[in-house]
């Protein structure tokens, strides 16, 4: 499998393909005509398209990447020198719980592990909340890693601030087992291996990330990281979140996806949203994680069904596509017409991103609309 | 590309006018992007191999080397050429190297050669993400092997390297010194896709002669009065670094033209040195094997060894060097039935004890620690710390990561035990290879012959150049005109103390005599540790004619001695007769402000330096304050005992401190 280093970083890469796209061309080869990752880049550029309907755009990006294999290579070789790994999402190494909870459409096809990597396939708790988490929170945060250390179960957290760091420090302190799973590429974790130097030497914790190892730390990279930490784990528990942020959007796409999510019941004097969350179906624990009794008179409303109640983003999705309706838009005209809360520059990261979404270039400014659509421009439009 | 295009393009690129046969071999096989393992031997022309397809070739091709020296002299003849190449090295400013991975990032370098270990910097690995990269080289690709003669860790890291490369991506390992087992090794560590072109080994032009003597004095005494009668110039290899020191001392004395080499020399006096020899600036350069002389030196006239390599093997690529012009070259080897004993030890020493293996693992295994760290942890000197840490990344045991632009050792979880039936069975085979070199030594056929064989060329050849098949022997009568000159020099020839430094006011110093090497160090021995009383007047008189050589006629306020740790007054007594004799005060006032550990239980300088750190003091300031000071001692070692004092006596105001001993130690670094 090292062999493959170079050819795993360059697929698992590859400029705005997506988790989707590149598990579905692995499943191709891989699985359904049975070669290797080497065999496949091998093959001719005729190949690629007839046997796998590659598109240009996505050959332009395979022949890109096959270029850079040498130096990739160079990069491996640092890599698996310093004793990280690669395990690519082939390998009966890769994380079976990620698997099952990610899918297809989510799954990284490589994790860039260091560390003992038999936890990945041991029983899972993540354990998620705020960078200003309160004393309270992180009482129950300990608790809860008491817990699991106690059940032999792995505890996985996402190394920041806050119920992130207590929740590894207390798995350290009851000396259970961790995942640490990074908002940034694994060889730029340099000071943490030195501070986790005796865990991860003993095989208590295993360092994670699906980033380009040389990634700096950056708050997409962030938001990213959290479907990681919830899929890696079998059960989740929130300890505290507010209305929106890392916390928020990592509990709502778990319930989209359907996980049974365990939020700590507040006290009435606690000013955060998981209360919310417990409304839109989230199951609540006391302060030492233990479920509430379904007798116990906590919800007032039905909880509200995850086909109800779709997705925020997922709506936000369709109102922009009803927003651009042929025309092509700036962001901040799409600002105004969806009155979002958003800076121009989240939104114009944000239609980046989405599958259905082409970009004009008008003059300096990066204009919206549908693709495919014959939209006109805001230009032609007045003339 | 077809041989006669190729031929067209070498003849208006490198101004050649066409391939040997084996060279279009390589290069076919390189421009189909296969990997290649090319053992030729010196002056066939190895680099053209890799220089000619790196110049048709749309990217950056990289060569790993460990020569410097062979990497300057490569770039300036390809730059020359008018082909882009650079190379990349520590002794080349930090600044440097980042302009020139600049210029490579940006497709601006054709031929780019870096050392091995730069693989482990971090800066280096990020400018090869952007670099389009055309062909990977491995030269001396012998160093890859532990069973070759100079087998180097970082090559480890090449190896893997180049596993991990796209399959399409030309590879090409060359060497001039592969044995078949190192060959095996090599092929076998590279993997199934690479082809072997071995050539023949031969050498026509040498005259190969071995002389044997009974004594250090004969090869000195021989040397003296032939090295001028030698045409041309060449090299002399010694077997330490201390007898670079002495053998340059000596041609000095005699005022043959000469220069010494070694690894201890700063990048500038070795690229001095470079310089002068390609200009025949001296009739011979001194040097230890540690230097490969990776010099593209065509007329290297003669090659001498003083001192019997570790193998056949070493022999071979040592004097290799010589006369790649084709013309005879005359190639001597010394030896001494005692001579044996130097490689002997660095084989039998080689490896330090199990049990210091144990303790660096004990102690990487309870914290990440890097070198100078692992040093302190563990009382070990550099060396056997650089030994025992490369036999534990090989053996898996232990791995370098890097922590902050820093080098941390950190243990690996679930590693084997330590394996020291390897190090027994690599023990066996170089004990082995000295037995070879020995029967060199004895044999009465053909030397040319004996080393081929040994190589691993059978080819069959006419042998007729050495002192078995024709040549004359040669053998040293020493005559009493060359026994006075020797003596003479003896008795006038005193090694330095280099101590200056920007931190004190010292000067550097003299030593009688190096311990060890003479009658000094036992008299000194007896004294110190078995009860032999006061130093013997014979050692005051050497030091006072090392005083007067090295200082002639200049002027001293005080005399001053370094208080004792444990052997009494020895050094004191020793410092009022000395005194006595100049006719300078001598000061008591040098004291020790707490008890140190005899510095001769510390194994390295970290802790020596630690040992006597702010230990010093001197009671009476003002009668050094813009002095001049002689500060005597017995022996001296790292140094470190004699610059802490420097300090002190700086920081109290002394304008000039000049440090006398009796004796200098050889220990440190041999080669």
């Amino acid at each position: 499998m090292t062999n493959e280093a170079a050819y795993w970083i360059a697929l698992a890469h590859l400029p705005k393909w997506g988790h989707l796209k590149i598990n579905n061309l692995i499943i191709k080869f891989f699985h359904e005509n049975q070669i290797s990752i080497i065999d496949f880049f091998s093959l001719s550029e005729y190949d690629w398209r007839k046997t796998y309907l590659l598109d240009d755009k996505q050959v332009t990006d395979l022949k890109q990447a096959k270029a850079e294999l040498a130096s990739n290579a160079f990069l491996a070789e640092s890599f698996l020198s310093q004793g990280y790994e690669i395990i690519p999402i082939t390998s009966p190494e890769y994380s079976k719980t990620l698997k099952k909870n990610l899918k297809t459409a989510h799954a990284p096809a490589v994790l860039y592990v260091k560390g003992n990597k038999k936890i990945l396939n041991e029983q899972s708790i993540a354990i998620v909340g705020s960078r200003a988490a309160s004393e309270k929170s992180l009482a129950f945060t300990d608790n809860v890693a008491k817990k699991a250390s106690i059940d032999y179960k792995v505890v996985v957290s996402g190394f920041a601030k806050g119920v992130d760091k207590q929740a590894l420090d207390s798995a350290i302190k009851y000396k259970g087992q961790s995942v640490i799973v990074l908002p940034q590429g694994i060889m730029t974790f340099a000071s943490g291996f030195k501070t986790y130097y005796s865990q991860i030497i003993n095989g208590d914790v295993l360092v994670v990330s699906t980033f380009f190892p040389k990634a700096p730390w950056k708050t997409e990279l962030a938001m990213a990281r959290n479907p990681i930490i919830y899929g890696l784990a079998d059960e989740i528990y929130v300890a505290e979140s507010s209305e929106k942020g890392g916390t928020w959007s990592g509990v709502i796409d778990g319930l989209r996806k359907g996980r049974k999510i365990y939020v700590r019941k507040p006290e009435a004097a606690e000013k955060n949203a998981n209360n919310i969350l417990i409304e839109k179906g989230a199951v609540p624990v006391d302060f030492s994680g233990r479920e509430i009794a379904k007798a116990y008179p906590v919800l007032e409303s039905q909880p509200v069904s995850m086909v109800q109640e779709p997705d925020e983003s997922d709506s936000l999705d369709t109102k922009i596509r009803l927003a651009i309706d042929g025309r092509a838009l700036t962001a901040k005209e799409l600002l105004a017409k969806l009155a979002l809360d958003w800076t121009a520059q989240k939104l114009n990261n944000y239609l980046k991103k989405l599958d259905f979404i082409e970009i004009v270039k008008e003059k300096k400014t990066n204009q919206y609309k549908l693709k495919g659509s014959k939209a006109t421009t805001q230009s032609i439009l007045f003339t | 590309m077809t041989r006669q295009e190729a031929e067209i393009v070498l003849q208006k690129t490198f101004r050649l006018p066409k391939f040997y046969d084996e060279q279009w071999q390589a290069i076919e096989k390189i421009l189909r992007g296969e990997k290649v393992l090319l053992i030729e031997k010196t002056g066939f022309g190895k680099s053209l191999c890799f220089q000619f397809p790196a110049s048709v070739f749309d990217g950056t091709t990289v060569i790993f080397s460990p020569l410097i020296a062979l990497m300057r002299d490569q770039v300036k003849k390809l730059t020359s050429l008018g082909i882009s190449a650079k190379c990349i090295n520590s002794e080349q400013t930090p600044e440097q190297n980042s302009q020139i991975i600049n210029e490579a990032k940006q497709g601006k370098v054709k031929i780019l050669y870096i050392a091995p270990e730069r693989q482990e910097n971090n800066e280096w690995i990020e400018a090869t993400q952007q670099m389009n990269l055309s062909m990977v080289v491995i030269d001396e690709a012998h160093c890859i092997s532990v069973w070759g003669h100079d087998f180097r860790p970082a090559f480890k890291r090449i190896i893997n390297l180049v596993k991990l490369l796209p399959q399409a991506l030309p590879v090409l390992a060359t060497t001039a010194t592969a044995t078949k087992r190192v060959e095996q090794d090599i092929v076998q560590q590279i993997g199934k896709n690479i082809s072997t072109i071995r050539g023949n080994l031969m050498r026509e032009n040498f005259r190969l002669f071995v002389v044997k003597v009974n004594s250090e004095d004969e090869k000195l005494m021989w040397l003296g009065e032939n090295i001028p009668r030698l045409p041309g110039s060449g090299v002399l290899y010694t077997g330490t670094r201390v007898d670079t020191e002495i053998y340059s001392k000596w041609f000095e004395y005699l005022g043959i033209s000469s220069t010494g080499y070694n690894a201890g020399l700063d990048a500038e006096s070795r690229i001095a040195i470079e310089n002068g020899l390609m200009k025949n600036e001296w009739k011979c350069i001194i040097s230890t094997n540690a230097l490969g002389m990776g010099i593209d030196k065509p007329d290297i006239r003669f090659i001498i060894h003083t001192q019997i390599p570790q193998s056949p093997i070493h022999y071979y690529q040592e004097i290799g060097r010589a006369g790649r012009d084709g013309e005879p070259s005359t190639i001597i080897l010394f030896y001494n039935p005692e001579d044996k004993k130097l490689p002997e030890s660095f084989i039998e020493g080689g490896k330090p004890s199990v049990k210091k293996y144990e303790r660096v693992i004990a102690a990487i295994k309870t914290e990440l620690l890097g070198q100078q760290e692992l040093m302190k942890r563990t009382n070990l000197k550099q060396t056997p710390i650089r030994v025992i840490k490369a036999d534990l990344v090989e053996q898996g045991i232990i791995r370098e990561v890097m922590i902050g632009g820093y080098k941390k050792y950190e243990f690996i979880p679930n590693s084997p035990p330590l394996n020291t039936q390897a190090f027994e069975a690599l023990r066996e085979a170089k004990l082995k290879e000295l037995d070879s070199m020995i029967a060199y030594v004895a044999t009465t056929g053909s030397r040319m012959k004996f080393l081929c064989d040994y190589l691993g060329d059978t080819a069959d050849h006419a042998f007729t150049n050495c002192d078995n098949t024709g040549e004359k022997k040669i053998i040293v009568n020493s005559s009493p005109e060359w026994v006075q000159k020797l003596s003479a020099f003896r008795e006038s020839y005193f090694p330095k103390l280099e101590v200056e430094s920007s931190k004190s006011n010292m000067v550097n110093g003299v030593a009688a005599s190096y311990y060890g090497v003479s009658n000094v160090g036992a008299a000194i021995h007896r004294c110190k540790y078995e009860q032999g009383g006061d130093f013997p007047d014979f050692l005051l008189k050497l030091v006072l004619k090392a005083f007067r050589k090295r200082f002639g006629q200049e002027q001293f306020d005080l005399v001053v001695y370094v208080p004792p740790t444990s052997s009494g007054d020895l050094v004191k007594n020793f410092a009022v007769k000395f005194a006595a004799v100049l006719k300078i005060p001598v000061s008591h006032n040098l004291v020790k402000l707490r008890a140190t550990a005899a510095q001769k239980i510390f194994e390295n300088a970290p802790l020596k330096s630690e040992n006597v750190r702010n230990s010093f003091t001197y009671k009476e300031p003002v009668e050094i304050e813009g002095k001049s000071i002689l500060l005597i001692d017995d022996v001296f070692d790292s140094g470190a005992t004699i610059k802490e004092i420097g300090k002190v006596l700086t920081n109290f105001g002394a304008a000039r401190i000049a440090p006398v001993v009796i004796a200098k130690t050889v220990g440190g670094d041999i080669v």
